[in-house]
């Protein structure tokens, strides 16, 4: 499979599996985002020069974080949750990053009930595509 | 005893996965911390304080962040390793919780582990109880 394709797969199937992520995106070491995919008829609610800004970041954390390799394992991924929305990053290979953005506000129902801190992301299935993109050739 | 150690000792008490609770200022200097007896801390201390010190700066960009956009307030943050998680978020405007969880995946999973689910909803429950007292 081309680089190109590889990573366009990614996206949508991304984007395929839960109505709730609103923006996928794969960028380089650098931060400049290579592809994106965003789910239409959402509106951005934060800037694109706001989403750069959180990438430089997270990739700094990710270069980081390599260095505890040797005490607890890889980095498999990072979560931040906002009311709104959940921020997550996953290290792809050779310094890539994929960053995608999760509808967080809480359902409807929790309303009545107890105090809702929002959606529960599927980081197991998130991280079961990642593998599968990653064993494609 | 105190709201902070109260929020240690509670968290302690509801997950036997959490290995190490530390509350630290916004500068990441720690303040209190509680460690789980017999749990073994694989990453040295000195390197969990310098995570704590970039930690805390992120958390500044990031209430600043909310400031500035539509995001509403931040709640947690959690960075995943293969065996370990680690969960950061704020207690208050002067405080950060940091929190080391066991990440070893269940010996009878039966397809491939990422490892253990963090219940973030009952941590967040506790320390928004413990805020209730002053």
């Amino acid at each position: 499979m081309l680089f190109v394709d590889k990573y366009e797969k990614l996206l949508d199937m991304i984007m395929d599996f839960d109505e709730t992520v609103r923006f996928a995106a794969v960028t380089d070491e650098n931060g400049q985002i290579l592809w994106n995919s965003q789910r239409t008829g959402l509106k951005n609610i934060v800037s694109v020069s706001e989403t750069k800004q959180t990438i430089s970041r997270a990739l700094h954390a990710w270069k980081e974080n390599a260095g505890f390799k040797k005490y607890i394992g890889s980095g498999l991924y990072s979560i931040a949750s906002y009311e709104k929305i959940k921020r997550i990053t996953v290290p792809l290979d050779n310094g890539k990053l994929l960053f995608c953005t999760v509808n967080n506000e809480p359902l409807k129902l929790a309303i009545n009930r107890r105090k809702s801190y929002g959606h529960l992301a599927d980081m197991g299935k998130i991280l079961s595509i990642v593998d599968f993109i990653k064993s494609q050739k | 005893m105190g709201r902070y150690e109260k929020v240690l000792n509670m968290l302690m008490d509801y997950d036997e996965s959490i290995r190490l609770a530390i509350i630290s200022n916004t500068s990441g200097n720690i303040l209190w911390n509680s460690k789980r007896s017999d749990a073994k801390l694989n990453v040295p201390i000195a390197e969990t304080k310098k995570a704590l010190k970039r930690e805390s700066e992120d958390w500044v960009d990031r209430c600043k962040a909310a400031d500035r956009t539509a995001l509403g307030a931040p709640l947690y943050h959690i960075t995943s390793f293969e065996k370990t998680k680690r969960v950061t978020l704020p207690i208050d405007a002067f405080h950060l919780l940091f929190l080391s969880v066991d990440n070893t995946p269940m010996k009878n999973t039966k397809k491939k582990s990422y490892g253990r689910m963090v219940e973030m909803g009952k941590i967040l429950s506790i320390v928004d109880f413990v805020n209730t007292f002053e």
